[in-house]
Formats: structure tokens, C-alpha cells, sequence
């Protein structure tokens, strides 16, 4: 059935994007990092997965359980040794921004060309549960549920940590306003830091389900951060739900054009939403805009 | 409980606090009088690790010193700060600001008593628990700050122009429960425009002027002298009260 194809694959792709979009709007609206590496994040989670797999004979949904700890801890270890100076450096000023796209644009580069000297500029993949699945009538790979529902289990294990916990008040307080978190006790520096950490395991959880369904390349990174940002900015900043929703219509607006029009056309329709969407709210479907 | 000495701070070359010292018992509320400019939010900013202080300074909490903390460990060893403009998180609702409250460790032994502590302080926030404080009025908005402080089981509390902008009403209501919380064992140092109103619930007060301290003494005392009154409570010499 038609709908079903469309439906499956607009949720796993959009979820998929605001899984990837939650973490991103946990460094950028928390530890005011707006980082430009972290597409390669998680291209480099993809092929840690795909070395896992082929090599080491691992099951993708172990690596999955791996990959979450190990990109907390590798973005963790980026914010305190990276951008700490930058962080000290700039106090609470406006010019943390700028340092920290540059500081990232360079490590794009570097782990990119690391990525490139290992790997070269190929695509890989590797086959889990590929064999199709009917479901209603339509045939979809069993690969792509796994993903759907470790994507949505993962964004309500965030939400739930965000919302009903007490770090979760606190990162959610120094999102908000930094200024006064200090007011009740918060590290603003040691919560940063666990933001960035907990958007670096979004990524890497990402990675790895990506590379269960597509295939990737060391150069990919880019269109995934971008993607990211565009979702980011269009649920407007530091939103987890403006997230999914940015999200999911992008990945529906991405499955309906390729499907019904032309695949060529899936950028240039993810711009014009992005677009649209700015036009008629600057500050994202779920920003407020700043006093 | 609370010894402040040598305390100054410096903005540029403008020196905002001179060398202040002062005092705050247990169970008692201190006013800090001054004009706007004398230093009264330097003063309340500097003891809350908010701003810069120079060296020398000494703030000492039943014994032990604070002035070498940041931020965000003073509330930790018991002095919870009010700001002016309250200092709230108005995205959050009240219960998760009042869950905040209680982020350091010495407000989570008694966290649940505090919790039903200040809804009883407030009866307004019981209603309103699970509204985003953005939402409220301003007075409603500085009880969730006051009890956003006492979430953290303070020894002393420190507030910054509480009433400014709240109706009478609700200023009385914000005086009377200043008291309770001072009968409960809590110092409470007071900055306030409303001089009329702090030096009427106060038990002692300086007067700050310049940056410096230039004179203090018993709340009654301060209210009777004729140039206090001429300076803070717009009664002019020789005026009968």
C-alpha cells in the first residue's frame, strides 16, 4: 500500500533527523557550541559501526549500546579540553560563537580527513535484517522498524531525562538562562559539558542506526550537520519538540518529492520548508523570541 | 552567623563598596538602607559571588569562609540570593523551579518539608504549581523566588528590593511572610527602597551611603531618627510621624 511505503519512510527519515536535530540543539542551546564537526561525529559513529560488524562480528544493536556511552564520553572529553579555553576565554560573551564555529570548522577537517586516510572517499555498508517485512500490504526492509523504534525510544529516554529528572531541570534552567543558574547552585561549565556529552551520544546513537539502513561515506558528514542545523533552527533553538516536528515534516517533505516528483529535487524542497518556515516565524515553529 | 569584612568592589575605577562590614544573627532580619547608587545591590551581588569582589574581603558563614567560592557553591554553604528582577526561570514551571531550589545538596535531606514549607508560606503557588512562571504576576513571580531560596534550606537569605514593582497588597503579603520565614530560624539580610515597610518587620539596619557604611543600629532607633527619616522615609525634620 502506498500510504504505508510513504508513512514508514517519512517516520524512520524524519525521525531519524530529529533524533540527530536533538542532539545538535542540546550543544548549541545548552553549551552555546555551535558545532561544525558534528556531522563527522557521526559518520565516524557509522563506520566505527560498520568496522564493528564486518570485522569484529558484532550485532549492530550491541554496537548501538556501545556507541551511546562511547559519544557522550568522546564529546564530553571535546568540550572540556577543545572549548573549555574558548569558554573561559570569552565569559559569557557573544564571542564564544564565533571561536566555536571556527574551532569546529577546523576539526571537521580533521576528522574528516582522518576518515578519508582510513577509509577513502567510498560508499560502505553492510546488510542487517534486510530481508523485507509486510506490513499492511507493503513490503519494507526490517532494518528500517529497528531504527524507527530505537530512534523514538531514544528521544523518550531524552525527554523523560530533560523532563522529569533533577540534572534534567538543570540543563533545561541553563538553557534558559544561564545567568541565573548559579542561583541555585548549578556548574554552568560542569552542566555544558554534560549537554555537549549527552548531544554527542545522540549523534553517535544516530551513526550507528544510520548505517543499519544507508549507506555513508567519510565525506556525508556536512549534508548531515546541515540538515541538522536547518532542523534545529526551523523548531526553533534549544526546542526538543520544535525538533520532531521540524524533523519529521522534513523527512516527510524529503519521502513525498522523491517519491511523487523527482529524488533530485529533495534538497531544494528541504530549503524552501526551511524558508517558508522562517518567513512566517524568524524564531522557529516553537521559538520565542529573545527579550 | 554572617560576618562581612572588608568587602569592596570596584567597577573600573569606580569604587562601589568601600571596606563594608556588617552582621546577620540567626533569626533575624537586617535592613540595608541606602539611596539608589549607594551600593546596595553591589553589596548583596558581591556576598552571593555574583560580581567581582577585591582582595581582603572576608565572608564568613558560622565560621567557615566563603569568600574564595564561586557562585554557585555560595548557595551550597548556606546563603541563598534574590536578585533584583528575581532571578527566575520563566520558561519553568513553579514546581520545577521549586525543584531547582533544592539542586544543591543541603536542600535535599529535607526537600519535602521545604516543598510543603513554602506552599504554606505561599498558598498562591499551591494553585499553580504545574504554571510556567513567565505566566504570573510579578509578586507571584518573587514568591517563587523567595521559595526557590528557601529550597535550599538557607542559613541566611539574602533579598534584593523584593517589592519593587508589586502591588501594596501583595507587598504586605511578601512582609509578612519576611517575618515567618525569620521566625523559622533564618537571618535575613533586606535591601529595600520601602524603608517605611522593612524598618517596620526589621530588627536592625545600616545605613549605606557612597559605598561606605555610615551608620546602623536597632530598627526602632534607625525609624526615630529625624535624619533617617528625612533621607528614607520622606518625612521631613521636625514633621510629626
Amino acid at each position: 500500500m502506498l500510504i504505508v511505503d510513504v508513512l514508514l519512510a517519512g517516520f524512520t527519515l524524519g525521525g531519524m533527523y530529529a533524533l540527530i536535530a536533538m542532539g545538535l540543539t542540546l550543544q548549541y542551546g545548552v553549551a552555546r557550541i555551535m558545532n561544525l564537526s558534528y556531522g563527522e561525529v557521526l559518520v565516524m559513529s557509522a563506520f566505527g559501526t560498520w568496522f564493528a560488524v564486518t570485522r569484529l562480528d558484532w550485532n549492530p544493536v550491541a554496537v548501538l549500546l556501545a556507541s551511546l556511552p562511547l559519544g557522550y564520553l568522546a564529546s564530553w572529553l571535546i568540550y572540556r579540553v577543545l572549548m573549555m579555553p574558548l569558554v573561559r576565554r570569552s565569559g559569557a560573551g557573544p564571542a564564544l560563537e564565533v571561536d566555536s564555529i571556527l574551532a569546529t570548522f577546523g576539526l571537521l577537517f580533521l576528522l574528516q580527513g582522518v576518515l578519508l586516510l582510513a577509509f577513502g572517499g567510498n560508499y560502505y555498508s553492510y546488510s542487517y535484517l534486510s530481508q523485507p517485512v509486510d506490513i499492511l500490504g507493503s513490503q519494507v526492509a526490517a532494518n528500517r522498524l529497528v531504527v524507527l523504534g530505537f530512534a523514538a525510544a531514544i528521544g523518550l529516554g531524552l525527554y523523560l531525562l530533560l523532563t522529569r529528572s533533577r540534572l534534567g531541570t538543570a540543563v533545561r534552567a541553563v538553557a534558559v538562562a544561564p545567568r541565573f543558574a548559579p542561583l541555585v547552585g548549578i556548574d554552568v561549565w560542569r552542566l555544558s559539558a554534560i549537554a555537549f556529552g549527552i548531544g554527542g551520544a545522540l549523534v553517535a546513537g544516530g551513526g550507528t542506526l544510520l548505517s543499519m539502513f544507508l549507506p555513508f561515506s567519510a565525506t556525508m558528514g556536512v549534508v548531515f550537520a546541515m540538515k541538522a542545523l536547518v532542523v534545529v533552527i526551523m523548531g526553533g533553538v534549544g526546542n526538543l519538540l520544535g525538533c520532531l516536528v521540524a524533523g519529521l515534516m522534513l523527512g516527510f517533505a524529503e519521502t513525498l518529492v522523491a517519491r511523487f516528483v523527482d529524488p533530485g529535487l529533495t534538497l531544494a524542497v528541504n530549503f524552501a520548508l526551511f524558508l517558508l518556515v522562517l518567513l512566517l516565524r524568524p524564531a522557529g515553529l516553537f521559538g520565542r523570541v529573545a527579550r | 552567623m554572617l560576618e562581612i569584612a572588608g568587602l569592596s568592589v570596584r567597577y573600573g575605577k569606580h569604587l562601589a563598596l568601600d571596606d563594608v562590614a556588617l552582621k546577620v544573627g540567626r533569626g533575624e532580619i537586617v535592613v540595608m538602607l541606602g539611596a539608589n547608587g549607594a551600593g546596595k545591590s553591589s553589596l548583596l551581588k558581591a556576598v552571593g559571588g555574583m560580581v567581582k569582589r577585591e582582595p581582603g574581603a572576608s565572608i564568613r558563614l558560622a565560621g567557615t569562609e566563603l569568600a574564595g567560592l564561586p557562585a554557585h557553591r555560595i548557595v551550597g554553604a548556606g546563603l541563598a540570593l534574590v536578585p533584583e528582577g528575581r532571578g527566575v526561570f520563566g520558561e519553568l514551571t513553579v514546581r520545577e523551579n521549586l525543584a531547582l531550589g533544592a539542586f544543591p545538596h543541603r536542600g535535599r535531606a529535607a526537600e519535602a518539608d521545604n516543598f510543603e514549607r513554602v506552599q504554606n508560606l505561599f498558598p498562591r503557588l499551591r494553585e499553580r504549581l504545574d504554571q510556567a512562571v513567565r505566566t504570573m504576576s510579578g509578586g507571584e513571580q518573587q514568591m517563587v523566588a523567595v521559595g526557590r531560596a528557601l529550597m535550599s534550606a538557607p542559613a541566611i537569605l539574602l533579598l534584593d528590593e523584593p517589592s519593587l514593582g508589586l502591588s501594596p497588597l501583595m507587598c504586605k503579603e511578601l512582609f509578612q511572610a519576611l517575618a515567618r520565614i525569620r521566625d523559622d530560624g533564618t537571618g535575613v539580610l533586606l535591601v529595600e527602597q520601602n524603608a517605611r515597610q522593612s524598618l517596620a518587620i526589621g530588627d536592625r539596619g545600616y545605613l549605606l551611603e557612597g559605598g561606605r557604611v555610615v551608620g546602623s543600629g536597632s530598627a526602632a532607633a534607625l525609624g526615630a531618627d529625624p535624619a533617617v527619616r528625612a533621607a528614607y522615609l520622606g518625612v521631613a525634620h521636625g514633621e510629626a510621624a
